[in-house]
């Protein structure tokens, strides 16, 4: 990677750092929800961009993260940080167990096995008097925009700073290996259920605080909010849509999509889905390989592009 | 069937003993047995769908056996699953090539390099450096930086031996790598396998190029609806009328 786009990136973030002081309380609330969704399609790039496997279980640590908050603040009174670290058990144990058995699928079936963890885990939290069953937590309300702007940011560059480290480490060639041929990564000595699994945790620790700040900001948990299978939607269609596999791909995509959809909220709000929805669709077709691959060569990047996308797609 | 010729002092690197792989119904390796040695190449050959890539299958471990027994360096490894024996230093190429289409060719052998033979090493420009040396030894230095999809057959071919090599193995499966190139070509991949011999290495080659398996192997093994029908030195071998008639047919007299 070049180290013009490296001061480019770190240049960003501390711009996006002094978002606070002049921003409006609106544009701060924006802020924290990108921010918070572009950890968690940056957190599934790991498992799902590098090493090639489709989750749609994400959410799950997502879901643990808010609980774990949720649990350890209102019914045992602990600090937000300790609720965090709860949070972050819980997911990354979570991770383990679901990812042994799971991850011996691939392709296809591994997402099918994924997309029902979601239900499994709302079916168990409805029924879990310490999580207060279907109706729900209440957090203690803390009215400070700016630090949970911050904790987000925070979190956002350690995310991309261990993308970063993985995309040019040995364990992330490991991951490349497996997504692009899982076979011939194992006979050249790659230990893929290892990897992947470990992916999947790595995974599991950003999605899970990034739950735990949403919690204790949004001051309420309910199983139907924190175990959201169309959460993880997003977060494949923010990932997929910047470029997956790549350090900056799908934090820009995140930011992104989330303005588009922000200002299609405001001018047309009932229409804002469909449009999103147009938005996304056109992106698949004419850019697959996301705003990232544009960008590294922006000088193919004419209509012959988009021609040659609508080719390789057969469409 | 005689018996092979072997220096008494050499060390068995590979064994099998009665390896037999049933798919259903239909035998495709039925109960052969072959020792390797160190410095030791045996040639492969075969009609097509006598089991050959089979039994390499076996060896490397994307397929476990029926029944018998794969052992490497004197222990069992039946059930030593296949990125362990690359650890081990069992390394192959594939007969239908897989080079990670994602990557350039440089990361590519990269990756045999960082994986391989005890783990492979630990450092990326350690890994880089000596994938540039295998590639500029397999002649393909001049397309460190192409993406490995935009390699045509022959290139393709050379990758997958660099991918081997990288990882430094004890005992290299070769399956077909000269399957598709021309005399010429097979002639440089010759000289490319004779001169990575010795220091120990054991080599397995699956070839249908009888000039190649002649000039290369110490001994030939002879496949055939799943079992070994020859193991002998090459001359030997390929003047023995079974084997003749398992590739040709019989001779009408």
């Amino acid at each position: 990677m070049k180290t013009r786009t490296l001061i480019l990136a770190a240049a960003v973030a501390v711009a996006l750092a002094f978002v606070p002081m002049f921003g409006s309380d609106v544009m701060i609330q924006f802020g924290i929800n990108a921010l918070v969704l572009a950890v968690l399609a940056q957190s599934w790039n790991i498992l799902g961009g590098f090493g090639g496997y489709v989750s749609f279980g994400n959410s799950v640590f997502y879901g643990l993260g808010t609980y774990g908050t949720a649990i350890a603040m209102t019914t045992y009174n602990l600090p937000f940080g300790v609720g965090l670290v709860i949070g972050v058990v819980l997911a990354m144990l979570g991770a383990a167990l679901v990812g042994v058995p799971i991850l011996r699928l691939r392709g296809p079936y591994f997402a099918i096995a994924t997309l029902g963890l979601n239900g499994a885990m709302m079916a168990i939290f409805s029924n879990l008097p310490i999580a207060g069953t279907n109706i729900g937590l209440v957090l203690p309300l803390t009215r400070n925009d700016t630090m949970f702007y911050e904790l987000s940011l925070a979190l956002l560059v350690a995310c991309t700073l261990t993308v970063f480290w993985i995309s040019r480490s040995r364990y992330g060639m490991g991951l490349i290996a497996i997504r692009e041929d899982e076979d011939a990564a194992g006979t050249m000595g790659v230990n893929a259920t290892l990897y992947k699994v470990t992916a999947l945790i790595l995974a599991s620790i950003f999605t899970a605080v990034a739950g735990g700040i949403h919690a204790y900001w949004s001051t309420f948990v309910d199983p139907a909010s924190a175990f959201d299978s169309t959460l993880n939607v997003r977060m494949v269609i923010m990932c997929v849509f910047g470029g997956p596999g790549t350090v900056f791909g799908p934090v820009i995509g995140s930011f992104v999509l989330s303005t588009v959809y922000e200002v299609l909220a405001a001018q047309i709000s009932t229409a804002a889905a469909l449009l999103f929805g147009v938005v996304i669709v056109l992106a698949v077709i004419f850019m697959p390989r996301g705003l990232a691959d544009i960008m590294r060569d922006r000088a193919n990047f004419t209509l012959r592009y988009f021609i040659r996308n609508i080719r390789e797609n057969r469409l | 069937m005689t018996a092979p010729a072997k220096t008494p002092a050499s060390r068995t690197v590979i064994e099998t003993r009665g390896l037999t792989k049933r798919f259903q119904g239909l035998v495709s390796v039925n109960n052969v047995s072959f020792a390797i040695a160190e410095n030791e190449t045996l040639g492969v050959i075969g009609p097509n769908g006598a089991g050959k890539t089979t039994l390499v299958n076996m060896i490397s471990g994307t397929l476990t056996p029926s029944e018998g027994e794969v052992i490497f360096d004197g222990a069992r490894i039946n059930d030593v699953p296949a990125f362990r024996r690359a650890h081990l230093g069992i390394a192959r190429t594939f007969q239908v090539m897989k080079p990670f289409p994602g990557m350039t060719v440089l990361e590519n052998v990269a990756v045999g390099a960082l994986f391989g033979r005890d783990g492979g090493v630990k450092s990326m420009a350690q890994a880089r450096e000596s994938a540039r040396e295998w590639l500029e030894f397999t002649g393909l230095g001049k397309r460190i930086g192409v993406g490995a999809d935009s390699l045509g057959g022959p290139d393709r071919k050379r990758l997958e031996f660099a991918k081997a090599l990288a990882m430094k193995p004890r005992l290299l499966l070769l399956d077909e790598v000269m399957a598709g190139l021309n005399p010429v070509e097979v002639d440089e991949v010759v000289d490319l396998i004779k001169s990575i011999r010795g220091q120990g290495l054991a080599m397995l080659v699956i070839e249908h190029v009888v000039k190649a398996i002649r000039s290369l192997s110490d001994r030939v093994m002879v496949l055939h609806h799943g079992e070994k029908i020859a193991d002998d030195d090459p001359t030997t071998v390929l003047e023995d009328p079974r084997v003749i008639e398992a590739y040709l047919g019989k001779r009408r007299t």
